[in-house]
């Protein structure tokens, strides 16, 4: 009998039972307040058990079950060094030996927000409807990804060596949902990129802010994230058009930043950072979801 | 290998590690146990339905390695495992009291018999109906139903006893 009360009052908590019986328990925990706090402590018992496996939903897959999963037998590539984030560095401009490639993306970001930022901004989109893309000449896929590509890391390297002082289109803070749709609509293809819905939050990463860039002659929307935790560091979403069909989700590499880029349905999108590449995946994978990219 | 099957398995890994973690109560084990059915599954693609739930049919591959280890598991071993785990907690719980709280609700999911825990995890955890699970796992539902109810009363009793529930409460409060 005991069992009996049991398996319904469990089920009625799972959702599991019908109409009328879901009213005759109802009526029965109105009359019961034994059976009210069985069904409590149930409860609870119940979201301690699911925020006791939460935390593995949060971990980055590890590199040989990505390579499982897609039937490799070869060893994953190792990841990019995690270079911890310093702030200012790239503005004191010491000459030092590896500080050369700062100036790369600082003078290509600054004739892409100066050029074609602030040009692609204000009139691309009116001007030229139809994306850039579909008026080139085809170039050989491979070719233009790594264009694409590397103008994606330098983006990333201005934004992280920038730090808070990143120059942004569309702030974290305050409405920035117009200035946002304004980015959104400057990229073929009516889809726009939902606000604020991609929430990276769960893998501690904060929104820093949206600007226009331009990537391989077109324009693309940059997303910045930072974060405290500096097993992740600080991300870019570049998300562009393309005419490309679509692609799964690829690595690649360029110099100590990892990319994680795919193409779906006419958009071209490409998370890179410095952090190995399981968080890579693992945030890839969620960004994809939320963006309905997948 | 199609691509579009390696993209699947890879957007289910996340819960198949937590299915898996939640089985086997260990994070090398869970890894392992999810490689091997990644392997089986691509071995065995031709035999998914397109049209039929993707992730059903890898928690199924998924619980079926698993069976199959815990039948020829050493019990030797098994021994040795729980009584190493008891000497740690009492350790870990004046460290770490949040951390121990959720350590203390896994270490009571496994100590739950592996059908229960099966059940448990897919239902509570996961999210599937009744009869998800009870596909997945090969039963009648009104079983998964059983198992369900004698793991869920366990498992508060367990917890009772152990003062995770309250202490759980504890720290919400505290946040």
């Amino acid at each position: 009998m005991q069992q009996r009360s049991d398996d319904r009052l469990i089920a009625y908590l799972d959702g599991e039972v019908d109409v009328p019986e879901r009213r005759e328990i109802e009526a029965w925990l109105d009359n019961d307040p034994a059976a009210r706090d069985k069904l409590a402590a149930l409860a609870e018992s119940a979201a301690l058990v699911r925020s006791a496996f939460d935390e593995v939903m949060h971990e980055p897959l590890p590199d040989r079950l990505i390579a499982a999963a897609r039937g490799e037998t070869v060893s994953v590539e190792p990841s990019a060094k995690i270079v911890p984030f310093r702030r200012g560095q790239g503005a004191r401009g010491a000459p030092t030996a590896r500080s050369w490639w700062l100036g790369l993306p600082l003078a290509a970001s600054l004739c892409g927000l100066l050029l074609g930022g602030a040009v692609a901004y204000l009139s691309v989109a009116k001007l030229l409807p139809g994306g850039l893309g579909g008026k080139q000449p085809a170039v050989e896929m491979a070719a233009a990804d790594n264009l694409w590509l590397d103008n994606a890391v330098g983006y990333f390297k201005l934004a992280a060596s920038a730090g808070d002082g990143a120059l942004v289109d569309v702030p974290a803070t305050g409405d920035a949902r117009e200035a946002w749709q304004k980015i959104s609509q400057s990229l073929p293809q009516p889809q726009e990129v939902r606000w604020p819905e991609l929430n990276l939050q769960p893998w501690g990463l904060n929104f820093r802010g949206a600007r226009l860039v331009v990537a391989d002659g077109r324009p693309a929307a940059q997303l910045m994230y930072t974060t405290d935790n500096k097993a992740i560091g600080p991300l870019t979403l570049i998300i562009g058009s393309s005419k490309e069909p679509d692609a799964p989700p690829t690595l690649a590499r360029r110099q100590d930043v990892n990319l994680l880029y795919w193409r779906h349905q006419g958009r071209a999108y490409a998370l890179v950072g410095q952090t190995d590449v399981g968080y890579l995946w693992g945030i890839a994978n969620d960004v994809a979801w939320q963006l309905d990219a997948i | 290998m199609s691509i579009r099957f390696g993209d699947q398995l890879i957007a289910v890994l996340p819960r198949l590690r937590r299915f898996a973690r939640g089985l086997t109560g260990s994070a090398v084990e869970a890894d392992d146990l999810v490689q091997a059915a990644c392997e089986r599954a691509l071995a065995r693609q031709h035999q998914f339905q397109e049209g039929t739930r993707f992730d059903s049919w890898m928690f199924r591959i998924v619980q079926t390695i698993w069976i199959d280890q815990v039948r020829s598991r050493d019990v030797r071993k098994e021994s040795g495992e729980v009584a190493e785990e008891r000497m740690g907690s009492d350790e870990a719980v004046r460290r770490v009291e949040a951390r121990l709280a959720l350590d203390e609700v896994r270490r009571a999911v496994h100590r739950l018999p592996p059908d229960q825990r099966t059940a448990l995890l897919l239902v509570t955890v996961d999210g599937l109906s009744y009869k998800e699970t009870a596909e997945i796992v090969g039963v009648p539902v009104g079983t998964i139903m059983s198992r369900l109810a004698r793991a869920r009363i366990a498992l508060q009793l367990q917890l009772e006893a152990g003062g995770g529930m309250r202490r759980s409460s504890d720290n919400a409060a505290a946040q």
